[in-house]
């Protein structure tokens, strides 16, 4: 490499000659511990009025000399400040710290699990405790965080048990790239892919795997100046979990049970029942019954229900959804063990997650195993070993517009039909209309099973061979493999002769940080230094095979298809960094920060893989130069300021060549509409072969980067009652890679990779925390968090304006995920035009929706009486517009609620061809099937109001069961969901995400499992 | 202390000298970076006569020509709606999917000294330069398929793309000629390395090409017409030489028109067509369509009219649709249809009969129609006069090329068989395809103004 070895060497050096030890020959050793006898790490130990000081070390031992009478100051991140005499001549001394329960001391953990007082912090984070995540009963720890964190958008994908869910901080980054946020496991980074759908509908975000219950909290890092550290992944933000720990303090086991039931109900959407299956007939005017049987259609547009005799009897009125829909059952399980004994500790965790979901057989499984081990290896070395493993099974089906989705026909059927039995006596389907499953049989034909089994072993060792230094190793893996299989019986309308999917994933990823860190006391400076280095490697397999042609039924596996096609692909990438970061803190009052880091990534241009960046920051805490008299009222007050530019290199491996690839699947034009179906796969009829990629390689692809200026500001009042965060960011992407830009095809490719793209997000953050009440039985505590991100695309490439990304398109100037659909044509004055059918139409496509919403914010009040808690947390989005695809394919068929008003009309318009208004009659039918064709109509606000949890416990104490071993019990019932305001739109849960939580699958609401809502109940023991 | 610190930068130098090497892992282990000739041979043929000759194009052009229709609101390709973005997958399976690889299979195979496969190689590429340009126009030739050498390829006159295909042509039949012994097996579907059926091809896609300048301008008829008549003398000679793609009809092998119209693109058969075959009383109606399900009726869909139970509509017969029937891209009926046309042009109408019997004999016979119902048809028609004969020779073609794009371009040369704007029509007839937005966007060119009405440069 061509980096400057000499700058780490420099800095080395330099930091050297300002850390030299003070040395006395009069000794005092002494011990820090904190109220729970536990050693404090880290303390600094002054003595005042002579400038000597230390550090105390990892056992909580320290030594200073000292001369005649002293008094010690020791201070520690986390505790209250104490000062102790010493006598002449005494040579021992024990103190005892108390935690401090100032908020402004409120110590967090800050990139690579350095922990620093939240006071001194140069940028914006948030932290969200164990419990509140635990609070949440949401099994995916991403959906836990919904509403509690300000600059934070959660996306849900469908009510299926396991499904995935987007996380994305301070806006989209990268056109084609993750947006998502990196998941950093106690320092080591863990993947969050989605998998485990071998058909259409979202999967799994594999963040998935690790059990809420064994997190200490969460802490969110924002922008580029906190992340930095964490290099090119970094960028876009960071959610850093901590697990929980085992208490140091010598004493028993402390065991803890706790039980989770709870009941899930679907968000359905309104559908009318007045009408029966049947059309419009144009010959008699009126509208016709089809009995789905011998004659079919997909629409129920017939007649009145109420006046319809089949046979001479009363017609029949069905509730296909109803009928189908079941109450969900969601059981966990954990139970825990911690304990120590001074010089190690453990935490041991279990739990098994039972969810059964709303639509049949579908379900999620989870065994999850966490082991936490802590001990002294020698007096200043500590060693952590820790294993989280994990088994899940998920069982799912297709969902969206396909016609192997059970919804589609679920959601659409006529309330004049009998979904039952799904076999005609021939064995054949039996389905109100052609060219779809009958539902039922869907669930005894069509499944698709994901198990995965993961491992995630971390070791850190904490050597601190001087007061003021410690060197950490740490090193991390996160391994799993996947096992998938999707089965489609024969007779299936998509696929009639069947068909088995068997994928194997293996996937592993190795990460290792040395870091060396270094703090001092220096006058009225306090000094802290870091260096360090990272290496990360990652490899993925798959292992596809498709088999065509099924022959025997009720027989899975995949031997018995009459045409296999296999394939197997294995990404491996690998990334170095060396990085510093230094920091300087003059009288707790001024702090600069500043970063660097020097990358080196497999998946760039040789020339061009290593790459520097970094950040300054500052903060000013006012508050401390402010009089008594303010700040009894303020009583913290702070200003901060950050610039980072960040590299990262957000591609995949092998984009600089040009090779040949194995034609399969049809998939070689993927992304580009209007190709009739090529369903073709190498081999073909005993025949290899390949074609050329359509991606042009690029060999001289570099690194993106991702600028950002931040400033803040944090204050509290009346002695932290009131607290007060607002931060605003500026951030843009440069050179952006964008992975298969197009190209114009006469070069013979359809796109290339390039460093184009370009990006801004612009934002407000403002976290309001507030504790209005506090009294001995009561207290209301209230927090506050609102964002607002405006996201622009200022330059694709090279003259392009417009590219598309799935359901959505980026263009430029506008923001990252606008719906491009047809419009309804209209007069300059926007009256709809109206045809000669009497019809409104679209002749052409435009701007019909943009996804993101204005704003964002989330309400939650936790009021304590006794032993009773009621916490409540209120979760909004103002704006984000939704394609309603469930009624775009309801128009045309009839279903939505809305279409029951479809007696004859005059659609108010100018009529084309004549410039009058309209008068031309036509029936309810052709104008709904009209509105169905025109995707503006079904282009939606979807604002909401959620009251996403509430939750109502009770803390028994010892009461319960005193004098036995029972330490304590707590009951607490929560809802979910249980209340949506959404005033304009018509399908359930208006936070949705169909397909899944990739960029590309957002602002789509189609035939997806419905989320729920669900009320739980737990109990929970301590022994 | 200065020891630790010295170690650690040390260990760092070191360790990132070998960072270089710990990083150099970016060789793609999936995809091979060269491949020899068979390999690309075989699904080359496949792309090219499924991808672009059956596909998205050539489906819009059928609707074009009312032979199939789409059941959905207006407006829709059948109602001439398209927008430039509805060409960006065809121009991509035309230029990056079929041509750039029957370039690179051509260069290869020069390169290994095989000119069998380089004239295979040759032919392909005359049969999408020739899709290509009948269909848009000018499009980029001399400067295409240049890669990150040329990003903005000109676009050449359609007039240097006919010389450039007769030209490939040419060249292909020299290197088949060399008579070298490697020829392809299996990996050649086609015609399995018969390189004599190849020639043929070579032939009688001269003449198509000769044909179809018989309006251009600075292009005499008889002229044309001649050089076709000349080089059909080495052209297809029975329906065994047809270029048609075998599909075996398993899972995963069907043909694609099988594929096209299953239920989930709501393809069926367009009125234009059925109600043709129904005026002249054409026995191959049952032997061409298939009755709807839901009726068992031979129903088209009136293209422009409101949706239907798709059900209600006919779709094509197991000859043309079946999962195992073949896709055909030249048939041995265009060679007799040409040369019949051609005679017409230098002979007359006496002249041009016998051969016009004879490609409707046949197709018929190829249907597996009955003699007497042949007859029957065929006295019904009566004999060419001076007023119908190019009129009924251009109708029997066009059902005899069922589902070929080659219709489009005879209906656009001679007008026949006639075609009426159909019902909610945004324009009249369209005469062209629009050009892909990608183009316009990444590789602006004066012609990319062109609207679907105007014409090509041999449609005047």
């Amino acid at each position: 490499m061509n980096p400057k070895p000499y700058l780490l060497l420099i800095v080395a050096m330099l930091c050297c000659a300002v850390m030299r030890v003070y040395a006395q020959p009069v000794p005092l050793k002494g011990r820090v511990t904190d109220q729970n006898g536990s050693p404090v790490p880290g303390a600094t130990v002054k003595i005042l009025h002579t400038g000597k000081g230390t550090t105390v070390a990892a056992n909580g031992d320290f030594e200073i000399s000292h001369e005649g009478n002293a008094v010690l100051e020791i201070t520690a991140i986390g505790y209250d400040p104490v000062q102790v005499n010493v006598a002449a001549g005494q040579t021992t001394v024990a103190i005892t710290l108390r935690e401090s329960k100032k908020e402004l001391n409120e110590v967090v953990v800050t990139a690579l699990g350095v922990k620093r007082e939240k006071r001194a912090l140069t940028y914006s984070t948030q932290e969200v405790k164990g419990a509140a995540l635990v609070e949440a009963k949401e099994p995916n720890i991403v959906n836990a965080l919904s509403g509690k964190v300000a600059g934070v958008q959660i996306t849900s994908s469908s009510g299926t048990p396991g499904s995935s869910s987007r996380i994305v901080i301070r806006g989209a980054t990268s056109f084609y790239g993750e947006n998502q946020a990196l998941i950093i496991v106690d320092g080591v980074p863990v993947n969050n892919d989605e998998t485990g759908n071998l058909n259409s509908g979202p999967g799994t975000n594999r963040l998935a795997d690790i059990d809420p219950a064994i997190i200490e909290n969460i802490s969110v890092l924002k922008g580029a100046a906190a992340t930095a550290l964490y290099g090119s992944a970094g960028a876009r933000g960071v959610i850093m979990i901590t697990t929980k720990s085992g208490s140091a303090a010598a004493k028993k086991p402390a065991v803890t049970f706790s039980q989770d039931v709870s009941f899930e109900t679907p968000w359905l959407p309104e559908t009318q029942d007045k009408y029966a299956q049947g059309e419009y007939n144009y010959d008699t005017k009126q509208y016709e019954y089809f009995d789905g049987d011998i004659k079919k259609t997909s629409s129920s547009f017939g007649p009145l229900m109420d006046t319809l005799m089949i046979n001479g009897q009363k017609a029949k009125k069905y509730n296909p959804a109803k009928d189908f829909f079941k109450t969900g059952v969601t059981s966990n399980s954990t139970v825990s063990v911690n304990g120590g004994n001074g010089l190690s500790d453990y935490f041991l965790s279990y739990s098994y997650l039972k969810q059964t979901g709303t639509t049949p057989k579908t379900d999620y499984d989870r065994h999850a195993l966490f082991a936490k081990y802590n001990t002294k290896i020698l007096k200043n070395l500590n060693s952590t070993f820790q294993l989280n493993y994990s088994s899940s099974l998920n069982d799912r089906l297709p969902e969206g517009y396909i016609l192997e989705a059970p919804i589609w026909t679920v959601l659409t059927a006529p309330v004049s039909w009998n979904p039952l039995p799904y076999l005609n006596p021939d064995g054949t389907q039996r389905v109100f209309r052609y060219s779809r499953n009958n539902p039922y049989w869907v669930l005894d034909n069509i499944y698709n099973k994901a198990r995965v089994n993961r491992f995630i072993p971390v070791v850190t060792l904490n050597y601190s061979p001087l007061g003021w230094l410690t060197i950490t190793e740490r090193m991390g893996a996160d391994i799993y493999s996947e096992q998938d299989k999707y089965r489609e019986s024969r007779g299936s309308a998509a696929n009639p002769t069947g068909r088995i999917i068997e994928q194997n994933i293996n996937f592993r990823q190795f990460n290792h940080d040395f870091i060396v860190n270094a703090t001092k006391d220096v006058g009225n400076f306090n000094l802290n230094l870091l260096l360090g280095n990272n290496v990360l490697s990652t490899y993925t397999q798959t292992e596809y095979a498709k088999g065509t042609g099924l022959s025997i039924d009720g027989f899975d596996n995949i031997g018995q298809a009459s045409s296999i096609s296999y394939n197997e692909t294995h990404y491996q990438n690998r990334k170095v960094g060396f990085y510093a970061q230094a920091n300087v803190d003059y009288k707790r009052t001024f702090i600069l920060s500043l970063t660097g880091r020097y990358d080196g990534s497999s998946v760039l241009s040789q020339e061009k893989s290593f790459y520097p960046y970094g950040s300054v920051a500052g903060s000013f805490v006012f508050s401390e130069l402010l009089s008594p008299a303010v700040t009894d009222v303020m009583n913290f007050g702070k200003i901060r300021l950050s610039y980072a530019t960040v590299g990262n290199d957000n591609v995949r491996p092998y984009q600089l060549n040009t090779p040949y690839q194995l034609p399969q699947g049809g998939g070689d034009v993927p992304g580009v509409a209007g190709i009739i179906f090529t369903n073709y796969s190498f081999p073909f009829q005993g025949q290899t072969g390949y074609l050329l990629s359509q991606t042009l390689g690029n060999p001289s692809l570099k690194n993106e980067r991702l600028n950002e200026f931040e400033i803040g500001l944090e204050t509290n009042f009346f002695h932290n009652r009131l607290g007060l965060e607002a931060s605003y960011f500026a951030r843009k992407t440069n050179d952006g890679i964008i992975p298969g830009v197009p190209i114009a095809p006469s070069t013979g490719y359809s796109g290339t990779t390039v460093n184009a793209a370009r990006m801004q997000n612009r934002g407000i953050e403002i976290l309001l925390n507030a504790r209005p009440v506090q009294s001995k039985d009561f207290s209301w505590d209230l927090t506050f968090n609102f964002s607002r991100i405006r996201n622009k695309v200022l330059y694709i490439y090279n003259g392009q304006s417009q590219i598309g990304n799935g359901f959505t398109s980026i263009i430029v100037g506008q923001p990252y995920g606008v719906i491009v659909g047809s419009l309804f044509k209209r007069t300059a004055g926007g009256q709809l035009l109206i045809d000669d059918a009497g019809l409104p139409f679209s002749d052409s496509t435009g701007v019909i929706g943009d996804i993101n919403p204005d704003w964002i914010a989330g309400i939650s009040n936790t009021f304590r009486y006794k032993h009773f808690s009621l916490s409540f947390l209120f979760d909004m989005k103002k704006g984000g517009d939704i394609q309603n695809n469930v009624d775009g394919y309801g128009y045309f068929y009839g279903t939505p609620k809305v279409t029951e008003d479809r007696a004859d009309r005059v659609v108010p318009g100018i009529n084309v061809s004549d410039n009058k208004p309209n008068t031309t009659v036509v029936n309810g039918q052709d104008y709904w099937r009209r509105l169905s064709g025109v995707t503006e109509s079904v282009i939606q606000d979807g604002t909401y109001v959620k009251l996403r949890t509430i939750s109502l416990g009770y803390d028994f104490g010892r009461s319960l069961f005193p004098n036995t071993f029972v330490k304590s019990a707590s009951l607490i019932v929560t809802g979910r969901n249980l209340w949506i305001y959404s005033p304009h739109f018509t399908g359930g849960d208006p936070e949705v995400s169909s397909f899944g939580a990739s960029s590309g699958s957002q602002g789509i609401y189609s035939f997806s499992t419905p989320t729920s809502r669900s009320v739980n109940f737990t109990l929970k023991v301590s022994f | 202390m200065n020891k630790v610190l010295y170690i650690i930068a040390i260990a760092g130098c070191l360790l990132a000298g070998g960072c270089k090497k710990f990083i150099d892992v970016n060789q793609d282990p999936n995809r091979p970076s060269s491949v020899q000739e068979a390999l690309i041979l075989a699904p080359a043929e496949l792309v090219v006569t499924q991808s672009m000759y059956a596909g998205n194009a050539a489906v819009i052009v059928q609707e074009y020509l009312q032979t199939i229709a789409l059941n959905q609101p207006v407006p829709n390709a059948g109602t001439y709606y398209m927008v430039p973005s509805d060409m960006d997958g065809d121009w991509t399976i035309l230029y990056a999917t079929c041509l750039n690889n029957v370039v690179r299979l051509d260069s290869v195979a020069q390169q290994n000294n095989h000119p069998n496969y380089a004239a295979i190689a040759k032919i392909l590429q005359a049969l999408c330069w020739g899709q290509g340009t009948d269909l848009w126009g000018d499009i980029p030739f001399s400067g295409a398929l240049a890669g990150a050498d040329n990003f903005t390829p000109e676009y050449d006159k359609q007039e240097d793309i006919y010389k450039g295909m007769q030209q490939l042509l040419d060249d292909a039949i020299a290197a088949i000629d060399q008579q070298s012994t490697v020829v392809p097996g299996d990996d050649d579907y086609l015609y399995k390395g018969d390189m004599t059926k190849w020639k043929k091809l070579a032939y009688t896609l001269k003449a198509r090409y000769y044909m179809h300048l018989t309006n251009a301008p600075g292009y005499d008829a008889a002229t044309q017409a001649g050089l076709a008549l000349a080089a059909l003398d080495k052209g297809m000679e029975a329906d065994d030489d047809d270029l048609k793609f075998p599909y075996q009809g398993i899972a995963g092998q069907e043909n694609i028109w099988y594929q096209t119209f299953l239920p989930g693109s709501t393809l069926i058969l367009a009125s234009g067509f059925i109600d043709s075959l129904k005026a002249r009383n054409d026995p191959r109606l049952t032997y061409m369509v298939k009755p709807a399900e839901e009726t068992g009726l031979y129903t088209g869909r009136q293209i422009g009219s409101a949706p239907g139970s798709l059900e209600a509509y006919s779709r094509p017969s197991d000859f043309y649709q079946g999962a195992g029937a073949y896709n055909y891209v030249v048939n041995y009926e265009e060679a007799l249809f040409l040369k019949a046309e051609a005679t017409l042009i230098k002979s007359g109408y006496a002249a041009a009969e016998p051969i016009y019997r004879q490609a409707i004999q046949a197709h018929m016979t190829k249907l597996n129609v009955s003699g007497s119902a042949v007859s029957a048809y065929m006295a019904a028609r009566g004999t060419l006069t001076a007023a119908n004969a190019l009129q009924r020779i251009m109708e029997e073609k066009a059902t005899a090329d069922f589902l070929s794009v080659e219709n489009f371009n005879d209906w656009r040369r001679t007008g026949f068989p006639v075609l009426k704007k159909v019902l909610n029509g945004l324009s009249e007839v369209p005469r062209r395809l629009l050009y892909p937005q990608v183009e316009v966007i990444s590789n602006p060119q004066p012609q990319q103004s062109a609207r679907l009405t105007d014409r090509v440069w041999w449609d005047q």
